[in-house]
């Protein structure tokens, strides 16, 4: 069953707290959190935010067609073992 | 077809040069000149499909009429058709068209020579070249060695390990922001580390 409309998405309080408070001042700075289930606020974006994998602090940087979506979704439990010399790439975003 | 039906595990010719990597408990050999696209995992229905795992960012590498390298002796295979299936994709060679012809295939990977590789766009990098760069901040301070890459569906992230001894792994968040410059030739990748990226407030 869906989140009842009413209660509105359910974002952590304490890191929402932070993130509008880190806006007020134009502050950038790495926070990081346990809370995966938080949902990705417009507020969030443009930061960059360590979510917990259960084992560390992913470092995941928010951009707009996140939002919506939950901090879980980026930082996967199971991860890739080990990388074959193959026809992957990875984007720096860096031109 | 007929030269990799084979009914012995396949011989890694002694003359070929390359590297053995490990995926998961696997031993890969990727001859020196070829990267690896696929590897078979297994066969599909009667007609000779192989399933196949993509190891490739580019899927048109597997349009119909594309011709691969297979195996360790790098048989040259041309693709007849393909079909996604769940997480993988199903495939068809040219010339194995029954499920015992297609069993033959099983745990073989696909190769494709690196001068055919696809273009990269810019500021984007092969992982296999990112993998052993030595990463320093912008000062020239040395942080470690890039070991591993995560992809997380957001942005990539680089495992950093320190010097022996020192605290922790480091990881860094691959977009402009962090990573600077790329250069290859010289294996150093330049970064900026966010603040608190080292030491981040926690907040629950």
């Amino acid at each position: 069953m869906s989140r009842s409309l009413k209660k509105g998405p359910f974002v952590s309080p304490k890191l929402l707290k932070r993130i509008e408070e880190m806006n007020r001042k134009g502050e950038r700075k790495v926070i990081k959190t346990w809370s995966r289930a938080s949902t990705i606020f417009p507020q969030f974006v443009g930061h960059t935010i360590a979510v917990h994998d259960g084992r560390r602090h992913v470092p995941v940087y928010i951009s707009e067609n996140m939002v919506g979506h939950k901090l879980g979704e980026f930082a996967p439990t199971r991860f890739f073992r080990g990388h074959v010399k193959s026809e992957k790439s990875s984007k720096t975003g860096r031109r | 077809m007929s030269e990799f039906i084979r009914s012995t595990p396949p011989k890694r010719s002694p003359q070929r040069r390359g590297r053995t990597y490990r995926v998961y408990n696997q031993e890969v050999f990727v001859p020196d000149g070829f990267l690896a696209v696929g590897h078979i995992v297994g066969v599909h229905g009667l007609r000779g499909e192989v399933k196949l795992e993509s190891y490739t960012d580019f899927p048109e590498r597997f349009a119909p009429g594309e011709r691969l390298r297979l195996g360790d002796d790098l048989a040259e295979v041309k693709i007849a058709s393909v079909r996604p299936h769940k997480k993988f994709l199903l495939i068809r060679f040219e010339g194995v068209t029954d499920r015992m012809a297609a069993e033959q295939l099983r745990g073989l990977w696909l190769f494709v020579a690196e001068e055919d590789a696809a273009e990269l766009e810019e500021g984007a990098y092969w992982i296999h070249d990112l993998i052993g760069l030595e990463v320093r901040e912008e000062s020239g301070a040395r942080l470690g060695e890039l070991v591993d890459v995560l992809v997380t569906g957001a942005n990539d992230v680089y495992v950093v390990h320190g010097e022996p001894g020192a605290e922790r792994e480091i990881l860094l968040p691959a977009i402009p922001e962090v990573v600077l410059n790329v250069d290859l030739a010289a294996g150093v990748m330049t970064v900026r580390l966010l603040e608190g990226l080292l030491d981040a407030e926690a907040v629950d």
